[in-house]
């Protein structure tokens, strides 16, 4: 039985996990194509217009496992996967929010996954769904181990450095193929010196590592510096950036945004950050405004780029050359200002 | 120490009576007005939903006032609402307001913190019988509140005066914000019931059109981020009814859920699982809920309000169309913004109610029942 993972919002942060899980269950778990043209106009037509665009990108990319020859649509719903934390309401209402973007007469495959209610409770969880497939529990905790063993893989090769594209492409041949060509980033070939600035990029996975729907944002931030991304940062690097906080954020991607964000900013190898958003997130609209407050505390070069169906990659560029030619400047300013200091 | 409270509805009634019958000094924010908003969406992160754009305003007029110290309810999600505390304390302090921010809420699941910001907000001078005796007649009033509404509710589209209506409710609402113990809100809830049945006595008209109202909490309960919403149906001959009410929230929030309120919300999330079978922060599941019981019961429609961008209840309107086929009721979707404008929901709320009515004379195709929804 071939299963189909739409290539989509918790893809970029979970699809190790499930994509070992499956494996555990000797059933293949693949992901939709890379996002394309066809991919979002589908997306549009079938998902709300008021939501933000990584649900439309989600509702395309499930439309498009229907060529793949797929057995089954697997969409879980992720409601938490740490402790006193929470994904985003959206996510909490998925599938069910995009049904109308199932093919007609495609089976959904989900459960519930939340570790707040336990670990038993979840591998009972894991253990139901997996009979539901004609599998065994043992199958199933098997998976479980594995799926773990897979996402701790996956995030300390991110925290080691390494690229998205040679990270996940371990996991998702697809991706090793074809999106690490895109990223500047990890191309060898690349004349290091030429990169004077380091920017950090922070946004959500999937919207940061989605080449289609940033617009190859980060290549071409890629030929004028380095670029860091929140994945690549330690929970206690995370952890420290929070401080200031009187309340402890609960949303998981939310928390990971604001901590690395806030350290980041805090972080002099760091020339500049941008923040990188979509029209419509509700969780950005609040880590957002509380990222720029610290960026102008300690007056960090700090821009928002906000995503939308209809953004135009002339647009952007315009928008990151000024913000990389003033990040240049200030770079080369202060570093007069020490020589003659 | 100077307490306010953002504004929602009628809640500061509420919020008024308990903190007066504890003697903490209070700071009622002006009402909501054009002039609040504006105060508080040049303040606000641009895409917050409207609910903070208004407590930013209502905050800054409260500081006029010589309110030092805001006290806020919490929650820890996972709608921004559970957020809203320390966003809006980092915003304050920013613009140069020292405001003290004290979010009512068990923090970390811990009810003896709760109580220890009670208490601080309360004072020395208050024993916990007398606090929790407080938080009791509180309670109530917001009940006989939600009782009058109601009753108001049912009275708009049969009373013949077209303001009488509204003369009663703000008279009635007199009457509870004076009242300082059961009698009193007893006899204010009574009179407004009699009036209404002499005033309706003379009602010859065909049995209104009948609307439930579901969606985000605040734009339900606060007629000002609504524009009116449900007195201008009221006004087109609609009676309304509603899914959550202002001591459903008060049960919730100050009552850990303790308290259900005079519309209890338990039954929605069984209701709901058909469609919606998980909880997605806010009341997008009540949203869906209360959908199938309006469906149920027969009423003629039902609106979904919610502020520009709010994820619950996008959550919810995407499977209420669901709803709308299984059920064959007609569903419209009304979100609200800052830029919103009376004459624009007015004109939306004339369509759905004239759909309404060619729908009970059978004079509709099915086009027009699925349009609805996306107009
Ligand atoms: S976190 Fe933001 S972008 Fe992601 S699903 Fe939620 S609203 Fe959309
Ligand atoms: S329920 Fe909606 S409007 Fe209210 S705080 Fe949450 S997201 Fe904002």
């Amino acid at each position: 039985m071939k299963v189909g993972y739409p290539r989509a919002v918790h893809y970029y942060d979970y699809f190790p996990f499930w994509a070992g899980f499956f494996q555990g269950l000797d059933l293949e778990l693949i992901a939709s194509p890379l996002t394309n043209r066809k991919i979002l106009e589908q997306g549009l037509k079938k998902a709300s217009d008021e939501t933000c665009l990584p649900i439309k990108l989600l509702a395309g990319h499930i439309q498009a496992l229907s060529g793949m020859g797929v057995d089954a649509l697997f969409l879980p719903r992720m409601v938490s996967v740490e402790e006193k934390t929470y994904l985003c309401p959206k996510l909490l209402g998925l599938p069910e929010s995009v049904f109308a973007a199932v093919p007609e007469g495609m089976r959904i495959l989900t459960l519930d996954f939340n570790v707040r209610l336990g670990k038993r409770r979840v591998i009972r969880t894991l253990e139901e769904f997996a009979e539901g497939l004609g599998k065994t529990r043992a199958e199933a905790r098997q998976g479980f181990l594995l799926a773990q063993n897979w996402q701790e893989r996956y995030e300390s090769r991110r925290h080691e450095g390494r690229s998205f594209g040679e990270s996940m492409g371990e996991f998702d041949p697809r991706l090793a193929g074809e999106a690490g060509r895109t990223i500047r980033f990890d191309n060898p070939d690349r004349d290091e010196s030429a990169a004077v600035l380091t920017v950090a990029l922070v946004g959500h996975p999937y919207l940061t590592q989605d080449n289609y729907a940033n617009l190859n944002l980060v290549a071409k931030l890629g030929e004028r510096a380095h670029v860091r991304f929140i994945e690549e940062m330690e929970p206690q690097g995370i952890e420290q950036g929070l401080q200031g906080l009187h309340k402890s954020v609960f949303w998981s991607h939310a928390r990971k945004i604001m901590g690395a964000g806030a350290a980041y900013i805090g972080d002099e190898a760091v020339d500049g950050v941008i923040y990188l958003s979509c029209f419509g997130c509700g969780t950005d609209s609040m880590t957002q405004d509380m990222v720029a407050r610290i960026a102008r505390q300690q007056h960090k070069p700090y821009m928002v780029l906000t995503l939308d169906e209809h953004s135009g990659e002339a647009g952007l560029v315009t928008r990151l050359e000024a913000f990389l030619d003033m990040t240049e400047r200030r770079v080369q300013r202060e570093s007069n200002f020490s020589a003659h200091g | 120490m100077k307490v306010t409270f953002p504004h929602m509805g009628n809640a500061w009634i509420v919020i008024q009576a308990l903190f007066e019958t504890l003697n903490v000094d209070v700071a009622v924010p002006p009402p909501t007005s054009k002039g609040t908003l504006n105060l508080g969406t040049k303040l606000a992160p641009e895409s917050s939903c409207l609910p903070l754009k208004i407590n930013l305003g209502n905050y800054i007029e409260a500081a006029a006032k010589g309110a030092d110290t805001i006290a806020i309810t919490g929650g820890i999600g996972p709608c921004r609402f559970g957020y809203y505390g320390e966003v809006e304390r980092q915003i304050l302090r920013d613009a140069g307001y020292s405001y003290e921010v004290v979010i009512l809420e068990p923090p970390d699941g811990s009810l003896w913190g709760l109580a220890k910001r009670i208490r601080y907000l309360a004072g020395r001078h208050n024993s916990w019988t007398k606090i929790l005796k407080a938080m009791r007649f509180a309670y109530r009033k917001s009940v006989a509140l939600d009782e009058v509404e109601d009753m108001i509710h049912a009275a708009r589209p049969r009373l013949l005066e077209p303001l009488a209506a509204e003369k009663l409710y703000s008279k009635a609402k007199q009457h509870l914000i004076e009242a300082s113990e059961d009698k009193g809100l007893e006899e204010a809830v009574f009179r407004v019931q009699q009036s209404i049945k002499e005033g309706q006595a003379a009602f010859r008209g065909e049995k209104p059109l009948r609307v439930g109202v579901v969606g985000e909490i605040y734009t339900i309960l606060d007629p000002f981020s609504s524009l009116d919403v449900e007195q201008q149906l009221g006004n087109l001959g609609v009676e309304v009814n509603r899914s959550i009410y202002l001591s459903s929230w008060v049960g919730q929030h100050v009552f850990q859920g303790l308290a259900q309120g005079y519309r209890p919300l338990r039954d929605y999330p069984r209701l709901a699982k058909p469609y919606l079978p998980h909880f997605v922060g806010g009341h997008g599941q009540e949203t869906v809920g209360a959908a199938v019981q309006f469906a149920r019961e027969g009423a003629d429609g039902i609106i979904q309000l919610l502020p520009l961008g709010c994820m619950p209840e996008i959550v919810a309107s995407s499977v209420l169309p669901r709803i709308q086929a299984d059920y064959r009721i007609p569903i419209m979707t009304l979100t609200v913004d800052e830029h919103s404008g009376r004459a624009g929901v007015q004109t939306r709320l004339e369509a759905f109610v004239d759909l309404l009515e060619r729908r009970r004379n059978r004079t509709l195709t099915r086009e027009d029942v699925l349009n609805v929804a996306r107009e």
